[in-house]
């Protein structure tokens, strides 16, 4: 394996690290300051995005930095976290028409009809989900499908960004995510045992045998 | 540590495997802990020697933090503006966004503030799942039995006995919101599965795919974004709580990383859901947690008073990613074994019930590595996890598994074809504050809920008792919090429990100069006053 250090450049600065390191913790073996757009490491928090450019590509991706490792020419531009300029909240529980569904999504994020299919969502996004088709399918009234899209969405809304429409795609996403349990789903078993309690069916018994030991104090 | 068995020769015994089945010796647990697990090695503690828990044993480094000086002192107050709220939230994971959702539904105005962004959390990283009792062969008797006895007994009855009564109501609250869990088919009405967890009597653990967490978390962060009466502050940590005339908490002291300022909050309660510990890398583990858990609201809360429990308790989860070196301490999910994935020594051979409690499991591994019977992959050690036979004897499981495949894809393997190097990573505090019912603790206008508090879960959690737990109480203190609203406003806001702390540190002979909260993790270079300052 080669360990001769590696060079990138981060917001115009050398950063110089061990191979086998992430952006993040080349910046950190460097001695850098970076305490913010970090998160759980683990690639899903969306908290670490940034824009990178390898040393042979043309390309400009966006990606995590905690995920991404170093190579040598790469450069890295963080995105910190930005407020939104376009927004569309809502309150889950004033989804309560089934009939409406369709209707009330589409009137919450008017802006999806207007989708230019520019497939700017697709490239920004980091976990390569078919955001674009995702909407595309919730404005037609598949929410389940659209839904399944958006299942691995980790909301670093990144595409939210890129979006021309102000779409805010990821949210859209999570929307029809929501409200298909809030709405729908009653399982079986969960609605039995809440019946149950109640009732008040279910007697608790804190000195059970097995709930103590000898050893107790 | 021996190095153990080398790569190539464990590869091959590995794939020769051993036909023996195998019997496991339970006799000796209790052996095996003291002889291997971190939190029984008489190195790793110290005794406290101020504050509460004076006189009680703690692990080392956290000692350190819990007995430093403060970051600030009377002069950095000075000019600082005065927010006012009802309930000052201190953390932004799932018990903060839970404690922030109830308390607005109480009518209380919420600040919640968070040094990174809302999400960044544990939570959102969690992946088996959360228990709940909803099984028809299940009661939240067993759920409470399991959760005791997990815990060696040592957990507060009167807190697990309202956390699994609250489970299914937890499960309801959170499909309003618009959390999907798995269920048995697609009809809506179809019981939700339910998995089995290690140490358990029933199976009980719901989930979502392998990201639990992460479903939980998106939904809590739209519900608590969109929400009125939250106002959410990013990139503030809190650096100092507030007491009144009688030490009471009063609010906080926050700092604004942009514009480089403090800032003090009054509020009638506060709740600190700051979470754990894992990035203080106790014993010089690995972690598998998110950035920013380096036990803030500990060291806050110890200061102003409020007693702490089982400060010597720590899990260490059997499976962290051992190799590659970058990847170390990321976890693969308790669902792998929970699905049947067995461990294996660098010999091809099973050496522990896969589905035993954590701590057994995980001090089972390091038996083996001491003993020399690991496998040396370049320098870094730990035994296999054995995804390939998993997935010939159930074909298709792996692909449920989504953040496991994208754990190997980024560790350079196939799980169907190799097995994950494994080691135990620290995960998750056992003890904390020392909470009641409502999540109230010993200091008036105080309130924990979350990992920051102990007694839930003894000194062992069950896996899928954290999610629980976070909702359950994330629950109990907003309404709690909420409630003190209508009392009067503190008149004054100090930090005299600093200055008493600081009398106390001088008469024990502790340094002056070792400054806590830690904030951010050593290694991300953050200095609170080189930053003020603007040096930094």
């Amino acid at each position: 394996m080669d360990h001769e250090p590696i060079t990138i450049d981060v917001e115009g600065r050398s950063v110089t690290a061990s191979p086998g390191r992430s952006i993040i913790e080349a910046v950190w073996e460097a001695g850098h300051v970076h305490v913010q757009g970090v998160g759980c490491l683990g690639g899903v928090c969306g908290s670490c995005r940034a824009i990178i450019r390898r040393a042979d590509s043309t390309e400009v991706k966006m990606v995590l930095a905690c995920e991404t490792l170093i190579e040598a020419g790469m450069q890295v531009t963080f995105v910190p976290f930005l407020e939104r300029l376009s927004d569309h909240p809502y309150q889950i529980d004033s989804f309560k028409d089934t009939w409406q569904l369709v209707s009330q999504v589409n009137q919450t994020f008017p802006e999806a009809a207007h989708c230019r299919h520019c497939g700017g969502c697709d490239s920004a996004c980091p976990k390569g989900i078919k955001v674009e088709r995702g909407v595309n399918l919730a404005v037609e009234g598949q929410l389940g499908a659209a839904g399944d899209i958006f299942e691995t969405c980790i909301m670093c809304n990144l595409c939210s960004h890129i979006c021309p429409e102000f779409i805010d795609p990821n949210h859209l996403g999570l929307l029809v995510r929501r409200v298909v349990p809030s709405l729908v789903v009653r399982p079986f078993n969960l609605m039995q045992r809440l019946n149950q309690l109640e009732r008040g069916e279910l007697y608790f018994d804190y000195e059970a045998p097995e709930a103590s030991t000898e050893e107790r104090d | 540590m021996t190095n153990g068995v080398p790569y190539e020769t464990a590869w091959q015994n590995y794939q020769t495997g051993s036909s023996d089945p195998v019997q496991f010796d339970d006799s000796s647990k209790e052996s095996l802990l003291k002889q291997f697990h971190p939190d029984y090695q008489t190195n790793t503690t110290t005794t406290l020697q101020i504050g509460a828990n004076q006189g009680d044993v703690c692990q080392r480094q956290l000692a350190q933090v819990l007995q430093s000086n403060s970051l600030i002192d009377e002069v950095d107050l000075a000019g600082a503006s005065i927010v006012d709220t009802d309930v000052l939230i201190i953390g932004g994971g799932g018990a903060g966004c839970a404690a922030a959702l109830v308390a607005t539904e109480n009518d209380a105005r919420v600040i919640l503030t968070t040094k990174l962004r809302l999400g960044d959390c544990n939570t959102v990283m969690a992946e088996g799942g959360l228990q709940a009792s909803v099984g028809v062969d299940d009661t939240p008797q067993q759920h409470f039995e399991d959760t005791l006895r997990a815990g060696y007994f040592k957990a507060d009855r009167k807190l697990v006995s309202q956390m699994v009564m609250d489970g299914p109501d937890v499960v309801r609250w959170l499909i309003q919101l618009g959390m999907q869990f798995d269920q048995e088919s697609e009809d809506p009405f179809a019981s939700l599965s339910l998995k089995r967890a290690g140490g358990t009597s029933a199976p009980r653990i719901l989930s979502f795919r392998d990201y639990t967490g992460l479903e939980m978390m998106r939904v809590l962060r739209e519900a608590v974004t969109y929400r009125p009466g939250i106002e959410v502050w990013r990139s503030k940590p809190v650096v100092e709580l507030l007491s009144n005339e009688f030490g009471h908490c009063a609010g906080a002291a926050v700092y604004d990383m942009r514009h480089r300022k403090l800032m003090l909050v009054r509020a009638h309660a506060v709740i600190l859901a700051t979470g754990g510990i894992g990035r203080m890398h106790l014993n010089a583990f690995p972690t598998s947690n998110h950035f920013g858990a380096t036990g803030d609201g500990l060291v806050l809360a110890y200061r102003l008073g409020a007693k702490l429990r089982e400060l010597d308790s720590f899990q260490y989860h059997p499976t962290g990613v051992s190799y590659p070196r970058h990847l170390a301490g990321s976890l693969v999910s308790e669902a792998a074994r929970s699905a049947g994935a067995t461990l294996l020594n660098g010999l091809g051979e099973r050496f522990v019930d896969e589905l035993q409690p954590r701590d057994v499991v995980a001090a089972s591994i390091i038996r083996e590595c001491e003993e020399g019977r690991g496998i040396d992959w370049d320098g870094q050690v730990g035994v296999w996890l054995d995804t390939p036979r998993l997935e010939q004897q159930r074909p298709g499981i792996l692909q449920r598994f989504g953040s496991l495949r994208h754990l190997a894809h980024k560790c350079g393997h196939d799980p169907a074809e190799k097995p994950f190097l494994v080691y135990p990573t620290l995960h998750y505090q056992n003890g904390g504050v020392v909470i009641q019912r409502n999540g109230s603790t010993s200091v008036p206008g105080l309130f924990c809920a979350g990992e920051v508090t102990g007694g839930i879960h003894g000194r062992n959690r069950l896996m899928g008792n954290a999610l629980l737990e976070i909702m359950s109480f994330g629950w109990r203190a907003g309404v709690a919090a909420a409630g003190l609203r209508h009392n009067a406003p503190h008149r004054r806001l100090t930090i005299e429990h600093v200055h008493k702390w600081q009398r106390e540190l001088t008469l024990a002979g502790l340094p002056l100069d070792n400054h806590g909260p830690q904030l951010y993790p050593d290694y991300a270079n953050f200095n609170l006053r080189a930053h003020i300052a603007g040096e930094i």
